[in-house]
């Protein structure tokens, strides 16, 4: 069996190639580990750096002269990154081969309701035109109004609520054609 | 003293209470629902009863539960916090008669300061500048309009039974005063049935500050100054600061001494709050009473050094208000913010799941009022308000300065918070020069975004060191045997030295 400094020293000098996904934009990092510095290479600049976990997820790196302080954690399939009062939500981009999901379904998840409430407001009728952020249902939920909005260009092909309805979390509220 | 309490509530206000119990030797009895289980809350008190289904209704607005439990655990007081039951006269009245002390004024009160035309009616009798209106029975044209000139251009109509702006028009011009009451009683008609519509001036530039009261059971009143209430968004408060940036001296003497009156004239017990309207000539105008222990209490006890929470313990016990109106202090500045888990890019809309970790800032007079702790469920069912952020300085712009460094060191991860939204308040020249209005979110941030220019290098740079320490040989290998044909490839290899 292998001991942990073993396996340090027979993959301690790596180089990988990443790419992470933010707001369906993807960057593609390379990182090289020799001794005891990082060389990412990021945009056709190379970074050298010497970093240490001070306490689990939280980074001290020193870029050059210059201290970065972050913080990142792991969720179920996205990476948390935490710099200066704003979190990134990243997420490493799948290396398996398998396809990247078109991001235009997920747009539709918009037309879920976020919360258990009460719809209080149904601003469109069936067949109505609607352009992408337009307000299709108002939604209360204590004391707070949310609001639906159509994620794209279209037409209201089906309101699944009608005023007063109690709405639950995840439930699909209006359908919209796509133009 | 009460020997031990039913805190009717969850979250960071449930720990505030919870807290201030146990400085004075008083048991605590939590309650919380079934996604409520890991709660700080129910951790921090000494005992804690489940309360079942978490819709509100069947839990922390459940009256007849609530009052069995605090039967069954020989609590002798209830202390609502705020929201929920806080201003509910039933519950109340309810608490009373089954010999629990209701930790708050009489139901009598909560009723009268409830009912927003009462209320005003009242304070007009004490003779409290109240905002001028036409709250009368005539609801033909002819009347309304001849109201309306009374009261004055630009004036609002209002929905008798409304509430978040339906039915509500501004009108500027006389000309266009009936139009205006004509659609308000269309609307008003439609969405809530009932088409009795209100007359009220309209003020310019309108700023809501409030202050805090003390009342006890034997007659004294006092007052702890002001709060500044005007950053809001969609009538919530966000940001809440003491001393307002636009009194003086003689207005908060005025105010003062308005709000002590107030109370007064109802008979108000225990903590509450007066609110006011001002307008940009510094005019005062009575709005409603807070018969409830505010969000916002902090700011005041930042710079008057009371502790509100103990004051109500203690005004509920029947013990007389030691703290005398001439020497209480208001020193220094503190601002209060509303964390929020909400997706303020976004519309605002809530954002629930995993909070993976949560790191607060510290440091000298920063105070977290906090609901919440690293691997907990958000869920959807409440109020999306996480923690409180409370620092005090010197000065208005140390304040600020103080707020965005605490801002900055806050990480709250796994779910989406208001945060970076804050600090862009916090950093806007309007609101350091203190020109701020209740329309401030509305004029400066009306569908606003966060930068768009996508993930800095930095945080690049941090995740690869940090994937870089964190990669088991397993993916190593999993990543080098990545099908060839993926169109992944060209970033689906990795190259290990001296294996390549």
């Amino acid at each position: 069996m292998e001991t942990c400094g073993k396996m340090e020293s027979k993959w301690g000098d790596v180089t990988m190639f990443v790419n992470y996904e933010h707001k369906n934009n993807v960057y593609g990092v390379t990182i090289e580990k020799r001794k005891n510095n990082y060389f990412v290479t990021y945009d056709n600049t190379e970074y050298k750096i010497s970093a240490e976990e001070i306490k689990p997820g939280h980074l001290k790196i020193n870029i050059g002269n210059r201290l970065l302080k972050a913080i990142v954690t792991e969720g179920e399939k996205e990476k948390f990154v935490f710099i200066d009062g704003n979190v990134y939500k990243v997420k490493p981009v799948e290396l398996t081969g398998r396809k990247k999901k078109s991001k235009k379904d997920s747009d539709e998840s918009d037309l879920d309701s976020p919360i258990s409430g009460k719809i209080v407001n149904i601003k469109v009728k069936k067949d109505d035109v609607v352009k992408k952020g337009d307000v299709l249902i108002v939604i209360e939920a204590m004391k707070m109004e949310y609001l639906i909005r159509s994620p794209y260009d279209g037409k209201v092909r089906k309101i699944n609520f009608k005023e007063n309805d109690q709405v639950e979390i995840g439930q699909t509220t209006v359908e919209i054609s796509k133009k | 003293m009460f020997k031990k309490i039913l805190i009717a509530n969850r979250g960071e206000i449930a720990v505030r209470i919870i807290k201030a119990c146990q400085e004075l030797g008083i048991k605590t009895i939590a309650i919380y629902s079934d996604v409520d289980k890991k709660s700080p809350h129910v951790l921090l008190s000494d005992e804690s009863v489940c309360i079942g289904d978490p819709t509100p209704i069947e839990s922390y607005l459940n009256i007849p539960k609530i009052i069995n439990i605090a039967k069954e655990k020989n609590a002798e007081a209830i202390h609502p916090g705020y929201g929920f039951l806080a201003e509910n006269p039933d519950f109340a009245e309810t608490c009373n008669k089954a010999g629990i002390k209701f930790i708050g004024p009489s139901p009598k009160v909560i009723s009268l300061m409830g009912d927003k035309i009462a209320a005003k009616k009242t304070m007009e009798k004490a003779k409290i500048p109240v905002i001028p209106g036409y709250h009368g029975e005539k609801q033909d044209n002819e009347s309304l309009f001849k109201e309306g000139k009374k009261i004055g251009f630009p004036l609002l109509v209002k929905a008798a039974a409304g509430g978040g702006g339906k039915g509500m028009r501004i009108v500027h011009y006389e000309d266009s005063l009936i139009e205006s009451i004509e659609g308000s009683k269309r609307e008003s008609k439609s969405s809530f049935g009932d088409d009795t519509v209100f007359l009220e001036k309209y003020l310019d530039k309108p700023r809501h500050i409030e202050f805090q009261i003390l009342a006890d059971e034997k007659g004294n009143v006092i007052h702890l100054f002001e709060r500044e209430c005007s950053i809001q968004r969609r009538h919530q408060k966000i940001i809440e600061e003491s001393p307002s940036p636009v009194m003086n001296k003689k207005l908060r003497e005025e105010m003062g001494k308005s709000a002590v009156k107030a109370a007064k004239a109802v008979g108000y017990t225990n903590a509450g709050t007066v609110e006011f309207m001002v307008d940009k000539d510094l005019n005062y105008y009575f709005m409603e009473m807070n018969t409830r222990l505010q969000v916002e209490h902090p700011v005041t006890e930042m710079t008057t050094g009371v502790d509100l929470v103990k004051w109500q313990l203690l005004i509920a016990n029947g013990d007389e208000l030691t703290l005398k109106q001439n020497q209480l202090i208001q020193r220094g500045h503190a601002i209060e913010c509303r964390i929020y888990a909400e997706d303020a890019e976004n519309g605002f809309l809530p954002s629930v799941g995993m909070l993976k970790k949560v790191e607060e800032p510290s440091g000298p007079n920063i105070r977290v009022d906090t609901g919440i702790v690293s691997n907990i469920q958000i869920s959807p069912y409440y109020d999306p308000m996480l923690s409180k952020l409370i620092v005090l300085a010197e000065t208005r712009e140390d304040s600020i300065n103080k707020m965005i460094w605490a801002l900055s060191n806050y990480a709250i991860l796994g779910i989406t918070s208001n945060i970076p939204f804050l600090k862009k308040v916090f950093e806007h020249e309007e609101f350091k020069k203190g020109n701020i209005t209740t329309h401030f979110i509305d004029n400066h941030f009306k569908d606003w975004t966060i930068t768009k220019k996508g993930l800095p290098v930095d945080a690049i740079i941090a995740l690869a060191v940090y994937d870089s320490m964190h990669s088991k040989k397993e993916e190593i290998v999993r990543y080098k045997e990545a099908d060839p044909h993926s169109p992944w490839k060209h970033v689906g290899r990795w190259r290990v030295s001296g294996e390549m």
